[in-house]
This record gives C-alpha cells, structure tokens and sequence, in this order.
C-alpha cells in the first residue's frame, strides 16, 4: 500500500466515524465481522511476552468497567498476538508515564503514538498507521464558538506532551490569537475541566470526542485540525522485529473488509450497545446478514463511500476557504498598516530633502565662508562664498590640504602657518575663535575671521572640523592705518610738547633778557629822579618820570605774558601759607591810593569784622585784588571805587565795584579769556594786554575760589572773587 | 671800616648801577664779572653779603653759590639772589644752592638798599665778618 493510499483510508475511516448516519448498518456489521474473527482463529506458534502500555483515551485504548483493557489498538494488538502467539502484558498507567516507560524500555510497546521526526529519536514506529485521525475543538454546547478566530483570549485544555497540543498551539500563533493553553494528563479530566468551565474548551481526537462529548454535556466545534496517523511505538533500540510483525499484519488485517480490525473500528466508534441479543437471534441474525449482506454492501458501502467522501471534501474546501479568507483579511490588514508606513515614510522623506534643500541653500547662499576639513586639512566641502572668495571651483579645491592652498606656508610679518590644521584639529577649543592670514589662488593675501567648531564621533574623536570664515582684511587694513595715525598722533603730541617746552623756556629766556636791560632804565631813572647823580631842573624831572613810567608799564606787560604762559603751560604753581587777609587788602589799597587821588576817585573800603588770616598764596591774592583795584581805577572817571570784603560758607568774599563806563552785555563773556581786551571804540583808549582778567581767573581758580562780573554799561562794574578760608591741597 | 659787598654780574649797568646806589650808601662794593672770579674774590676779601646775579656766563648762580658753601670759606654770609628768573621753581632753586635771600629784578633804586639790608642784618651765623 502506497503511503497515499494509507492516507486516504485514514480519511476515509475517519469520516465514516464521523457519520451518525451509518451507525446502525455498522453495528450489526461488526458483530458479523467479530464472530467470523473468532471462527478464523491461526495455530499457536512459540509464546512471547509483549508488555504493553495503557492509558484512558477511548475509545483508541482504555480500560473498560470490567477492567480489562479495551478498544482499536488493543484489539488491533490482541488480533495479531493470537496469530502470533504473544502474551500481551498490560501495564496501566497515565500517557505520560507510559512515554516515559517506552522510553527506559520498561514496556515494549505503547499504543496509539502520533508520528513525529522528533519521537522518531526517542522511539520506534512502524509503518502502517493504525488509525488516522483529525484532532478536534470540543465546547459546551452553546458556546458559539464557529472558527479558529472565536478561540481568542479563551482557556483550552489539551493532553500533555501529545502533538495535537503542539500543532494546535502553532496554528494558533500562526493565527496571532492569544491562547491560555491547560496540559492535561487525560482527556476524561479535560471534558471534566471544560464541562465545569475550568477550561473554555478542550483539544481531542475526534474519536474521542463523538464517544464522549454528548454524555460530557459538550459538543464539538466546526474547528478541525492536524489529521495525524497513530502507531504503535517502540523502544529506539529495541529489534524492529516486531514492529515489522505489526506492520504485515496490519496490512494483512487492512486489506480484509471482514477482518478484526474493521470490526474493533466498528464496534468502538460506535455508541455502545447495551442490549443483549439471544443466541438464536444471532445465528438467524448471521444468515439473514450474510444474505443481506451480500445483495446489497458493495453498493451500499460504495454509495457511502462516495457520500462520505463528497462531505469530507466540501468541509474541507469550507475550512480552507474560510482560512483563506481569514488569512486575506489579515493580509489585507496587514497591507494597508505597510502602505501607511510606506505614505509616512515617504512624507518624512519629502520634508528631509526640503529641509535639507533649505540648508544648503543657506550654506551656499551665506555671505561667509562655510567649510569642512579632516584633522589631515583635507578639505571635505567648500561652499560657493568661499569658492568666490579663494578663487578656488569645488572640484579643484575638494579633497585638496588647506595648507598650501588657502593658508599660506607663512603669513606676511613671517609666522609659520604649517601646523595651523595640525593645531586647531588638536586643540579646537583654543581656536574657536581665530584670526589668520589667509592666500587665494592669484596669491593675494586676505585676513580671515575664522569660527572652528569640531563635528566628533561617538566616542568623542574630531572626524572634521567645521570653519565659517568672515573676510577681515580691511578691518585688519584698518587696524594697520589706524595704528600708523596713532603713531603720527603720538609723534606730533611729542612734537608740540617738545615745542611747549621751548616755547616756556623762550619766554623765560625772553623775560630775563627783557629785564636785564629794562633793570639798568628803572634803576638809573630811579636814582636821578632821586638826585643822587646831581640836581635836576623841573623839565629834566618830569621827562624823567615818563621814562619810569614807560619802563613800568613795559615790564608790567613782561609779567603778565610770562604768568599766561606759565599758567597755560601748568608750569604755575601756588603756595598755601597763613597771612592776614585784611592787612594784604589795606596794602593794596595804599598802593593804589596815589592812583585814585589822581584821578580825583573816591576809594572806599569795607571789611567786616572775621576777616582776618586766611591760608593761601599771598603773592597771587594781592596780584588778583591789585588787578582788579588797577582795572576799576582805570575804568573809571568819577565817582568811586570800593573794596568790600566779608566771610560766608567757608569762604572769603572779595568785591571791587566802580562807577565807571561798565561792560556791554556782549562783552561780557569774553571778559575773561586771554588777549582780550573789550573795546570801547575804534581807537584803544585804555593801556593794558588784556591778560589780566584771564590771569585773575586762573589764578583765582588755582587757589580754590570763584570770580564773576556785573555791570551796567555806563553806570559802573562790580568784580567779584571767592578764596576758602583754608585752600586744600591742590 | 665800610662794610664790604661783593657784587657777581655779568652785566655792566647792572654792575655800575647796584655798585652806585651801595656807595652812596657807604659801602665798599666788589664786583666780580663771573663765578670763577667771584668766588676767588671771596675767599680773598671775606665780604659781610654776597649778591650773586643767577645768569652767569661759563658757570650759573646755583652752582656758583654751591661751590661758595661747600669751600666753607663763607659760612655764616648772606648770600642774596638778585636775578629776573621768576620761572616757578627759581626761589626754591637758589634757597637749595645755599642763598639765603632773593630780590627779583628789576630793582627798584629806592627800595633796593633796605631789601638788602634788612638780609645783611638777618644774618645767622654768630661767626659773622661784620666789624
């Protein structure tokens, strides 16, 4: 029989199992075949002892109520011992322990095994199948359960260690289904758990099943799978003689419609007859039977063949379709999540080339230069700005070494520029910020601003440096002018103080060699004026007089350019002595005195009680008050002048007022700058340099005082300056 | 016996004019055109007040006053600047020198004797020449 064939009569066996319908005809079928098995009994060859293990999986091999062991694989067994004088030995037990007995050669066979290439290495199989069989989904009744798919998220409980629990749990992972599966150590505990919802449902073979599930209170669900077929099995090292007996005898039993095995098949799949039929009956049974029988099987058992056929393949065209479509749908699922992965993927592609588009249009378009070097200095990328800019195109200058292309062996005052890539690749956080002489192609030489920003890899190493370069030569040409100006600024600073100083020391020379002369003119006029040389007349007398007058005035006019000078060139310097203030002004007075009286003047002196000593440069507070007392006599025609003088704040306060011809209001703010003297018309009617206010003013500053003016043209001036009782420091 | 003056200047009026208005007073007056004469001048003569002219040819006041003190021959003379110097600083220069007074010129013919005098009298040193 060819392992086709084998398959299909499994089918076949199974699907007739699997019809109600027939169980009538059967039934008397296999008594039939059961007493004509008993009539055929072979000569007893030599005794073996065959130990056999059993467990509870009705109806393929169980224990029955009397206690004997029973059903396909027992009888199937117990037929072929008797044709070949075995002693069969039983030896009950569980189906795990029965494995595990086959397996330490305890026992020498153990019916109703599935084959497997994986139990092929821990047993032996013979090779006619005994049965075929489809493992089924059995449930209570009601439970809705129509397909594979209902089984999600449910309990099932299957025998342990069997391959109908294996196959099942592939198929449903194959499924994605979620399934809590329960080992079970036999089926009668599995209905039992499924029917007492501890399980939701339970996995047997379909045998089983149509033994059990009614009187379980289950039924079985449209879900079939795996149709397995079930041997005997053997030790792995154990003779295959037997099994090789097994195995002719199996073949012998299968060909023969009227043999035992046809007949156990019967009787077991079908429901249990619980009736007794009377001898007579059976042997009246037995020829009506046979005539029956014989006119009618063939075409009987044809017709059902073709039926049962027909049935199978349409479940089985059913089961696939509606795998089929169950695996379409989740194809279909599945395609459509795959498209919206592609549509997504595409979108964050289309967005990273626009964004990418983005920056390098910001790359290229900057005004500055933007590239990338290795540590080596070979240039990586060159953005258009700087191709422009060094007058390099992209394609000479990629690849190439910064040094001797854009950084020159040496910049122009001669430092060496040869290890600039070297450094910067070395320490990038000393030249984030650097600026260095750069060189285009045409060998002009440029000034750059450079930012360097090191790109590194995982574990920290600078793979490229990334430099943005701004052009700073004419800032650094700037720099150079600027710094040329300085220089002549410095220079000419050095001239003019230089100058200063000859000019101080000119007008000191000046006003020595002007006074020499002028010391012999005033003191000769003096001691002829005085008579010592002699008599004089009246005429020689006032001629002399002039003379002295002239030479005062001349050497007054020496002073003053000598002291604007002094003070012009900060050469001047104050003293801070204790002196009596009020005899300083009462001397003063006396000086000018003869002045006023010429002049027909009323002089008028005021000075209030705290006046008294103050600390001060007396030289210079007399030169200021004599110059003031000068100029208001001077000024002035008729009428008087006064000197008042009182204490307030901490400072000492000095009036000189006149009635003479005042100060235009124009005036009075050239008042007291030097050289200038306020005209009162188109020819000078008054003498002086001019430098005497100015003078004033300085020097009242220098002593720590303020002076000012009031005047009303025609109707007189009044000057007056401040001095602090006590001058500080400076 | 008249007081003896020696009188150092470069300038001849100047010369003439000082040296005039002191005799007239009724002292001797020495005049000495440079330093190096004056100050061999006064070694010789032992004045009772030297006027010493600040601008000098050859060697200048300050250093001539230096070299009176340092040869020690002098101690104790007024020594009295009589110069237009009037720069600041000049006093301070020719008080550090060794002078011990100072008449800004111009001179003024009816002031001059009682300026000078009033030095020939603060004169401190108790070894004085004065007879």
């Amino acid at each position: 029989m060819s392992g086709e064939i084998k398959q299909k009569t499994a089918f076949f066996i199974s699907r007739i199992l699997a019809v109600p319908a027939a169980y009538g005809v059967y039934r008397l079928l296999s008594i039939v075949l059961l007493v004509l098995s008993c009539l055929t009994q072979p000569a007893t060859a030599e005794v073996r002892t065959v130990m056999v293990g059993i467990y509870e999986n009705a109806p393929k091999v169980f224990t029955s109520e009397s206690g004997r062991p029973s059903g396909i694989f027992v009888d199937v067994l117990e037929e072929i011992a008797k044709k070949e004088s075995w002693e069969l030995r039983y030896v009950p037990g569980t189906w795990a322990e029965g494995l595990d007995r086959l397996a330490k050669g305890e026992i020498d066979l153990m019916p109703d095994v599935a084959y497997t290439a994986e139990r092929e290495k821990l047993y032996s199989f013979h090779k006619v199948p005994v049965l075929s069989v489809w493992s089924q989904v059995y449930a209570p009744r009601g439970s809705g359960i129509q397909s594979i798919l209902d089984l999600n998220g449910k309990r099932i409980a299957a025998l342990e260690r069997t391959i109908q629990l294996e196959t099942f749990r592939r198929l449903t992972n194959s499924f994605g289904l979620k399934i809590t599966l329960i080992p079970v150590p036999d089926y009668k505990t599995e209905f039992e758990m499924v029917a007492a919802g501890k399980a939701d449902a339970g996995l047997t073979n379909r045998l089983y099943g149509l033994m059990y599930a009614r009187k379980s209170g289950l039924e079985d669900t449209p879900i079939m799978f795996d149709p397995a077929p079930f041997f005997f099995a053997a030790p792995r090292n154990a003779s295959r003689q037997l099994l090789d007996v097994i195995d002719r005898r199996l073949s012998e039993l299968k060909q023969d419609h009227q043999s035992a095995y046809y007949a156990s098949i019967n009787r077991w799949t079908s429901e249990e007859v619980q009736f007794k039929v009377p001898a007579w009956l059976g042997i009246l049974g037995l020829v009506l039977g046979v005539t029956l029988l014989l006119s009618l099987a063939g075409s009987f058992i044809l017709k059902h063949q073709v039926n049962a056929r027909t049935r199978e393949l349409k479940l089985i065209t059913q089961e696939r379709e509606q795998r089929i479509a169950e695996r379409t749908l989740t194809l279909q699922k599945m395609n459509a999540k795959l498209q919206q992965e592609i549509e997504e993927r595409a979108r964050i592609e289309k967005a990273l080339v626009a964004s990418e588009a983005k920056y390098r249009d910001i790359v290229e378009g900057a005004n500055s230069v933007i590239m990338r070097w290795t540590p080596e200095g070979r240039i990586t990328f060159f953005n258009t700005f700087a191709q422009n800019f060094f007058g390099y195109p992209g394609e000479e200058i990629l690849g190439r070494n910064i040094a001797g292309t854009i950084v020159p062996v040496q910049d122009s005052v001669g430092h060496d520029l040869s290890s600039l890539a070297r450094d910067i690749a070395a320490r990038p956080e000393a030249y984030a910020i650097n600026e260095n002489e750069n060189i285009r192609k045409n060998k002009d030489r440029v000034w750059v601003t450079w930012t360097n920003r090191p790109i590194r890899d995982d574990q920290g190493r600078v793979v490229e440096i990334l430099s943005i370069g701004v052009d700073s030569t004419k800032r650094v040409q700037a720099e150079k002018e600027l710094r040329c100006v300085l220089e002549d600024l410095a220079a000419a600073k050095e001239r003019a103080e230089q100058a200063d100083r000859l000019k101080s020391a000119f007008l000191a020379t000046m006003s020595h060699e002007l006074r020499t002369p002028l010391n012999s003119i005033i003191g000769f006029t003096g001691i002829l004026r005085q008579g010592l040389a002699g008599p004089l007349n009246d005429e020689q007398r006032k001629q002399l007089e002039m003379v002295q007058q002239s030479s005062e005035h001349l050497l007054d006019l020496i002073n003053d350019v000598l002291d604007i000078s002094k003070i012009e060139a900060g050469q001047l310097q104050v003293g801070a002595a204790p002196f009596d203030l009020k005899a300083s002004i009462l001397k003063i007075v006396r000086t000018v005195q003869p002045l006023a009286r010429k002049k027909g003047l009323e002089l008028a002196v005021s000075i209030a009680e705290p006046v008294g000593v103050i600390i001060s440069d007396q030289r210079r507070a007399e030169q200021i008050l004599l110059n003031l007392l000068s100029n208001a006599i001077k000024y002035t025609e008729k009428g008087q002048v006064r000197v008042d003088c009182s204490v307030r704040d901490g400072f000492v306060r000095t009036e000189v007022g006149d009635t003479g011809i005042g100060i235009r209001e124009e005036d009075m703010l050239k008042l007291f700058r030097p050289f200038h003297q306020v005209e009162t018309g188109l020819t000078r009617r008054y003498e002086g340099t001019g430098l005497g206010l100015s003078i004033c003013k300085r020097l009242v500053e220098l002593l720590g005082g303020k002076i000012s003016a009031e005047s009303e043209p025609g109707r007189g001036s009044t000057f007056c300056f401040t001095l602090p009782l006590k001058k500080g420091a400076s | 016996m008249k007081k003896k003056i020696l009188y150092i200047e470069d300038n001849e009026q100047n010369l003439y004019l000082v040296t005039y208005i002191l005799q007239k007073s009724g002292y001797e007056v020495v005049g000495a055109r440079d330093g190096q004469e004056g100050i061999a001048a006064a070694s010789r003569m032992r004045p009772a007040l030297i006027l010493l002219d600040i601008q000098l040819p050859v060697m200048d006041g300050y250093t001539v006053a230096r070299k009176l003190r340092e040869a020690g021959q002098v101690a104790g003379v007024p020594i009295v600047a009589l110069t237009s110097y009037a720069m600041a600083g000049d006093r301070e220069k020719a008080l550090e020198a060794g002078c011990t007074g100072y008449i800004e010129k111009p001179i003024n013919p009816e002031t001059f004797l009682a300026q000078m005098e009033q030095h020939l009298n603060e004169r401190p040193s108790p070894g004085g020449t004065a007879t």
